[in-house]
């Protein structure tokens, strides 16, 4: 009895056991039809005005944007076909595809534009500002359309090409909620309600009409973790098909598996912001002197190695390898030399020191970073101070209250040099004491109204003025890992952390 | 019993209504800026207080209350700040995960903690030092460490079970079964360890007193008077910490559905409480009180009706 018992027991173990085995994506030998997604970002909502950073894929798997971004960072026609400034860089006219029409048939126009960018700018939304410089949209016919700026954006063919430039069924704006989380628009899929839980996995499939290109897979699936070891586990078993991984820890792990293949990319940098550069809360910052010293102190390649185990390149500028301001030699400008940073010290008038206080968000600085920063700096006679906060309170204490005068940050680097500029340097959340100096206030002007190739040389020496007069401290550049089961061939988007929905495809 | 019942429901009622207040004061402090973590730490000032606004947050915390509480009784919770989806619907599709977890956790517990038990006070010997080493580990081992091992043993390793993700009993039984049967057993490690303990003391105790040398002296088998009395009896502080066990899961699960990718109320509790999505923490907070309230009452009544000497009035 007790025998018959055991083995039923057995039996039905390996059943379960049997039956369930890794779900999921690749299907052995055949073509695969779904692509499943991890993501550890939450998008707010699907309608467009609410697109920001790494979400964008929920919303390109709905919605055409006006303008593709190709992987290594060049535009080309989507549903825009061509596009054109005029001489003064301030109207933008674009030619639309006449052949698109919405997913309840309504045809895509001019018009449809007009109203997407119109709603997308007074939207609230995170990416609002983007569109700041756009005075008004005027219609010429239903396939020709033109955004008068205020001024010239080197970005807007950039912002086209992200958020603002995601087109939305403009017969569901008279419902303020409806595409939230119902979306339409021209996209590849459609969100598949049915299968969709928000919050947790959002499925999309194939639209069969889609005027574009066909996309490999009949249906995206991208689930949502908050941790990074579920991701690994899900793509060792195959359960998942692909995953950005930040973590270094995590990114030896999952390399561990050879089936796994990775691809490396490298996107944010971590560094610390000098907001304060007129020393309004720590008027020790005021001398470039002082902020040069600071770069000096800091040993970035013990840093890189022990806090992202070698995995990224030490920098001391905040342009990306991307950008036309990019100079490989800036990388190393400041060398570890605390001789050489006491020695400004002395010469700013500061030998013995000075207290800087710095927010601490556990999330961004570790303990190793925050024990290594603050040796180093002690070393030279600054003492640095941890102020410990939640995030909640940290984002009040520090936009709201401006209460520090620097800030350890991990930032994207975007491909588009006008999009770093303006976050880095324009006065705005990253410059929140709108901090200028004349050789910026001489360069900005040219960057911003000559055409992207003509302003290398100006961007170049923005970039070296940035960084010998120490607006930031840049520690290094960090590399993600894109993972896939190896059922998947990712290519990384030049300028997102996470890869465009277009990127993906089956090995082979 | 029955109007023991009522007062016990009445007070409980009372209960939900002071801990949703303190709860919506304490979410509502002011370092908590909503608007900034919408919108991303780029976003302007002006933009930051356009959403805090249009989300209500501008209000005083009182009135903000008596808005959420005037819809809540109604039964609109709202819909979540941070993801636009329905509060109801959003727990209502994470609901079944841990309740899974939790009833699988609570039954396995049930049978194997009263089976070490009992065995255990029975035997006493070898077999009670056994169960009670056996007790001292499955107490101490962190839950994190046993739920690692399993998975990366049986799922990522063995390749028995899946190692994330959850899949419907209405679904596919099989599926459901493989998804919750290693977060289960991780979960019941600690639980079946410290049931055990508590089985096996009371089942001493019982077994020492009067009554039971004058069943045996009366020549009853051992195996009746285990089964009909001295469990019986011995049952109800068991129960007791059970239902303790079985509000604590839930502290437990947030582990165990991160680390298996679950999508469920302990994994959503920490996503949406770290945001400070108020809306779906009330709603949380308000199921986990009642949730509370109702085990702690089928505690009451089933020992009752175990032991009549408990039975109140």
């Amino acid at each position: 009895m007790k025998r018959s018992a055991t083995a039923a027991l057995l039996v039905t173990a390996s059943l379960i056991a049997g039956c369930s085995g890794p779900g999921g994506g690749g299907t052995a030998g055949g073509a695969s039809t779904t692509l499943n997604i991890a993501t550890m970002t939450l998008p707010q909502s699907l309608d467009p005005k609410d697109a920001n950073g790494s979400a964008l894929p929920f919303f390109q798997a709905v919605y055409d944007t006006l303008i593709k971004r190709e992987p290594d960072g060049t535009y080309s026609p989507m549903l825009a076909t061509e596009w054109k400034y005029d001489d003064g860089l301030t109207e933008l006219s674009l030619t639309l595809r006449g052949d698109v029409k919405f997913d309840d048939g309504t045809p895509f126009d001019a018009e449809a534009v007009k109203a997407n960018l119109e709603r997308f700018r007074k939207g609230g939304g995170a990416q609002a500002k983007t569109l700041n410089d756009v005075k008004s949209i005027e219609v010429a016919d239903p396939t020709h359309v033109t955004l008068v700026l205020s001024k010239p954006n080197p970005a807007m063919l950039y912002y086209l090409s992200d958020a603002a430039g995601l087109m939305a069924n403009p017969k569901d704006f008279a419902q303020d909620d409806t595409l939230k989380t119902r979306p339409g628009g021209t996209g590849p899929y459609e969100l598949d309600q049915g299968r969709t839980v928000i919050g947790t996995k959002w499925v999309f499939t194939r639209t069969a009409r889609y005027w574009g290109a066909r996309l490999p897979y009949d249906t995206i699936a991208i689930s949502y973790f908050d941790n990074e070891t579920a991701i690994v586990n899900g793509i060792k078993t195959g359960q998942l098909d692909a995953a950005l991984i930040q973590d270094a820890d995590q990114q030896i792990s999952v390399e561990s598996d050879p089936k796994v293949k990775t691809v490396k990319q490298e996107f944010d940098f971590q560094g610390v912001f000098l907001f304060d550069r007129a020393g309004a809360v720590t008027p020790e910052l005021r001398d470039p002197r002082v902020r040069q010293a600071l770069n000096y102190a800091i040993d970035r390649r013990t840093m890189l190695a022990k806090i992202r185990q070698g995995r990224g390149a030490v920098t001391s500028q905040v342009f990306g390898p991307a950008t036309a301001a990019y100079k490989p030699e800036l990388d190393t400008y400041y060398g570890f030399d605390q001789a050489k940073a006491r020695a400004l010290l002395k010469e700013a008038g500061h030998e013995s020191g000075f207290t800087l206080k710095l927010p601490r968000i556990p999330a961004i600085v570790s303990d190793a970073l925050a024990a290594s920063l603050q040796s180093d700096l002690g070393a030279v006679g600054v003492k640095l101070v941890w102020d410990d906060l939640d995030p909640g309170s940290a984002v009040q204490r520090i936009f709201r209250d401006r209460a520090y005068s620097a800030m350890v940050m991990n930032m994207g680097q975007s491909s588009a040099d006008w999009v770093a500029v303006g976050e880095v340097v324009l006065p705005g959340a990253f410059n929140m004491f709108g901090y200028t100096d004349d050789t910026v206030k001489k360069l900005l002007p040219r960057i911003q109204g000559s055409a992207a190739q003509d302003a290398k040389a100006d961007l170049q020496a923005l970039n070296e003025h940035l960084v010998a007069d120490g607006w930031f401290m840049p520690f290094y550049r960090m590399t993600y890992l894109h993972v896939s089961d190896g059922s998947v061939t990712i290519k990384p988007q030049d300028g997102m952390a996470v890869p465009a929905i277009y990127n993906y495809a089956p090995a082979q | 019993m029955a109007a023991f019942v009522v007062r016990r429901i009445a007070a409980g009622a009372l209960l939900v209504l002071v801990i949703s207040f303190l709860s919506y004061t304490l979410l509502s402090i002011p370092g908590l800026d909503v608007g900034r973590q919408l919108l991303g730490q780029s976003a302007s000032q002006d933009l930051v207080d356009a959403k805090n606004a249009a989300l209500g947050l501008d209000r005083p915390v009182l009135v903000q209350y008596l808005d959420w509480l005037a819809h809540a009784v109604r039964g609109d919770l709202g819909t979540s700040w941070f993801t636009s989806e329905n509060v109801v619907r959003a727990i209502a599709n994470r609901l079944p995960v841990t309740i899974s977890l939790m009833a699988g956790v609570t039954l396995v517990t049930a049978v194997l903690a009263f089976l070490l038990g009992v065995w255990a006070g029975v035997r006493r010997g070898a077999v009670d030092r056994f169960v009670q080493v056996f007790s001292v580990i499955g107490y101490a081992l962190p839950n994190f460490l046993v739920t690692l091992v399993l998975v990366l043993v049986f799922a990522v390793h063995l390749r028995w079970f899946p190692a994330i993700g959850y899949v419907g009993i209405g679904e596919s039984f099989s599926g459901w079964l493989s998804t919750v049967l290693l977060p289960v057993l991780s979960l019941s490690v600690g639980s079946v360890a410290g049931v055990a303990q508590q089985v096996r003391s009371s089942v001493i105790e019982v077994l020492r007193q009067d009554y039971v040398r004058t069943l045996r002296a009366r020549g009853l088998p051992p195996s009746r008077i285990v089964l009909r009395h001295v469990l019986r009896n011995a049952s109800a502080p068991a129960l007791a910490v059970l239902g303790m066990q079985f509000v604590g899961l839930l502290g437990g699960a947030v582990l165990v559905e991160q680390i298996f990718g679950l999508p469920g109320i302990g994994s959503m509790t920490v996503t949406y409480t770290t945001r400070g999505d108020i809306p779906i923490i009330m709603a949380l907070v308000m199921l986990t009180v009642i949730g509370v309230i109702a085990v702690n009452l089928v505690v009451d009544i089933l020992i009752g009706w175990l032991n009549p000497k408990a039975r109140i009035a």
